[in-house]
């Protein structure tokens, strides 16, 4: 056994401030954790065909933004929340986590104008923008993505956009997880002062980039093996159910008090 | 810079979604061109890269952190039209399955994140490298580039806010939407944009730019040579967009001086729900200390923004320029 290997060492490594690793992995991990939740246990329990969802919830939003009057913004917000009093908890939770901190925040941008007097704007804008998050939330959490962007098509969007959008939801997941991996190196390896700090991170998205680019030939390949010609077709017909037509009818009833309430 | 709903009037937003509608097409158009079949999937991975990119947190001095946006290092590493395709498809997700600025708005984010962004901040990097051939002509275009790509977009950004109250009032003259005229809306996105998110966005450029040239040189994008017509054309709009703001910002200091008079007999009434007080009150020095200064009209806002706006470039060309006296001798640029 040589001699050094005996000898009592007390190393404490400098303390350095890596909370930009931290954060970064910290928001990796939310985006993960909710992109993940989309591929599990989603039984679309109060089946409404993604179109109507998406092209309603469109409406919704635009209705919103041209109302002028305070009682169909409450009444909205009712058809909201009963709404998401039908979903499970824990969505109900983040759907209302993610809606009151903007609703929050834009309470405290318009508070100035408050003060200058408009009272007007700061009531209704925040309680428009908090019903309009909310519509787009519940809108993502009660359909899968991929019937989300299938939807997309029925509108007529460009092939290549969905094509694109469509890579580009899985990609995230996987691109994300490998940045992780990177993250969780740099910070296993940066022991004591880290003075690269710049370096490390543009080798991380410098890495990044080189393997997203390997990773879309790669993904060609396999596609072009699949006999994939870059046209997208929707297979299931479009089947009227019962629950889109309660849902339409619903719709229907909300924007006739929209019409109603704007004439006066 | 996300733009939530309810902020911007429809009207605002589907002039400017229109706007987006041909450069959309055009860049399906040239892509299609441009790319080959094989390399049509790197559109959706590069928007997954740009999605990430927001994700990821830059240490700035003084132990805080910034995320930068990343699209003029699209522009560089994928092409213009291929940044403005993976940009869009990017902001949509985040619109649409994250709730994150607006569905209405999504028109006007577009235009401000994929159009202005990446066009400008690649216009100026590629001007910038055909003059200057060498490596620090490049990476002048480059610092150039992001931070008066990102900071353009901003404005773009704090003009379309700050046009709502002057286009749309109810019956009472309160603003339907943004409250805030341009004098606060300018200065509001510009500063902190000129101050860190402007610095954020070219460290994270630079230094990406530069891992990549060293690691796999072959990979950024070669655009085409003469690309001086483009520059030029870009910078007709904007002297062309230019009367616009100053006639928008005239309407503005019309407006609010007529407001100062009134301000006087309704200052003292505060939150007062009568019209007058809502439509004259006006009070912002004591609620934003940080960009006012009491006693001076609110133009003195604007005025400061372009103020310190000048005086950053300034510092930062002096900065440069000293470290370069220490490293070469001379002095360039």
């Amino acid at each position: 056994m040589p001699e050094w290997l005996l000898k009592d060492e007390s190393y404490i490594p400098e303390s350095d401030k890596d909370t930009f690793i931290n954060k970064s992995i910290l928001s990796l991990l939310g985006l993960l954790a909710r992109i993940r939740t989309q591929g599990c246990d989603k039984t679309d329990k109060y089946f409404v065909h993604a179109a109507l969802k998406v092209a309603f919830t469109f409406l919704l939003i635009l209705l919103l933004s041209i109302s002028r009057n305070f009682t169909f913004i409450v009444i909205s917000m009712v058809y909201l929340l009963v709404i998401l009093s039908l979903m499970r908890g824990k969505e109900i939770l983040h759907i209302l986590k993610v809606s009151s901190a903007m609703a929050l925040f834009t309470f405290i941008v318009l508070l100035p104008s408050a003060f200058w007097g408009n009272g007007y704007s700061i009531v209704t804008i925040t309680s428009k923008v908090l019903a309009t998050i909310i519509a787009v939330n519940i809108l993502s959490h009660s359909a899968k993505w991929n019937s989300i962007t299938s939807a997309l098509k029925v509108f007529h969007v460009p092939d290549i956009f969905i094509f694109v959008l469509d890579i580009t939801i899985k990609y995230i997941a996987m691109l994300g997880e490998f940045s992780l991996y990177m993250l969780y190196a740099l910070k296993l390896r940066s022991v004591g002062k880290n003075h690269n700090k710049y370096a490390a991170l543009s080798g991380i998205a410098g890495t990044l980039f080189i393997k997203s680019k390997e990773m879309a030939e790669e993904m060609h390949a396999a596609m072009e093996c699949r006999g994939f010609t870059g046209e997208y077709s929707v297979h299931n017909r479009f089947k009227f159910t019962a629950a889109d037509f309660i849902y339409i009818l619903i719709n229907a009833g909300l924007l006739t008090i929209f019409v109603y309430l704007e004439r006066i | 810079m996300h733009i939530p709903d309810n902020y911007l009037s429809p009207a605002t937003c589907a002039v400017i979604g229109a706007a987006m509608v041909p450069v959309w097409a055009a860049a399906v158009k040239k892509v299609k061109e441009e790319i080959p079949r094989e390399k049509m999937p790197l559109l959706g991975v590069g928007a997954s890269f740009s999605f990430l990119m927001m994700m990821f947190n830059v240490p700035l001095p003084g132990g805080t952190t910034g995320h930068a946006v990343g699209g003029t290092l699209l522009a560089i590493l994928m092409g213009p039209y291929a940044a403005c395709i993976s940009v869009t498809v990017a902001l949509l997700i985040q619109a649409l399955l994250f709730g994150d600025g607006g569905i209405l708005a999504f028109g006007a984010n577009c235009f401000n994140m994929a159009f202005i962004l990446p066009f400008l901040g690649y216009g100026i990097y590629k001007f910038m490298k055909d003059r200057v051939q060498s490596e620090r002509g490049e990476y002048t275009g480059i610092v150039l580039g992001s931070y008066f790509g990102i900071n353009i977009a901003a404005l773009a950004a704090a003009i379309e806010f700050g046009i709502q109250p002057l286009l749309f009032t109810n019956a009472a003259g309160q603003p339907l939407y943004c409250p805030y005229p341009l004098s606060v809306s300018i200065p509001a996105m510009t500063i902190p944009h000129l101050l860190v998110a402007g610095i954020v966005e070219v460290i994270f450029t630079v230094t990406i730019v530069g891992f990549i040239k060293k690691v796999s040189p072959g990979t950024i994008y070669q655009g085409a040579k003469q690309k001086t017509k483009a520059i030029y054309g870009l910078l007709l709009a904007l002297i062309c967009l230019t009367p616009l703001g100053l006639l928008a910002s005239g309407t503005a200091w019309g407006e609010w001086g007529a407001d100062e008079i009134h301000e006087v007999v309704s200052g003292s009434t505060p939150l007062g729900y009568t019209p007058e007080g809502m439509r004259h009150g006006f009070s912002f020095g004591a609620v934003m200390p940080d960009y006012s200064i009491n006693g001076l009209p609110e133009a003195a806002g604007y005025i400061l923004s372009a103020v310190a706006g000048v005086a950053i470039m300034i510092i930062l060309f002096k900065i440069i320029s000293a470290l370069k006296k220490n490293t070469s001798g001379k002095i360039t640029g």
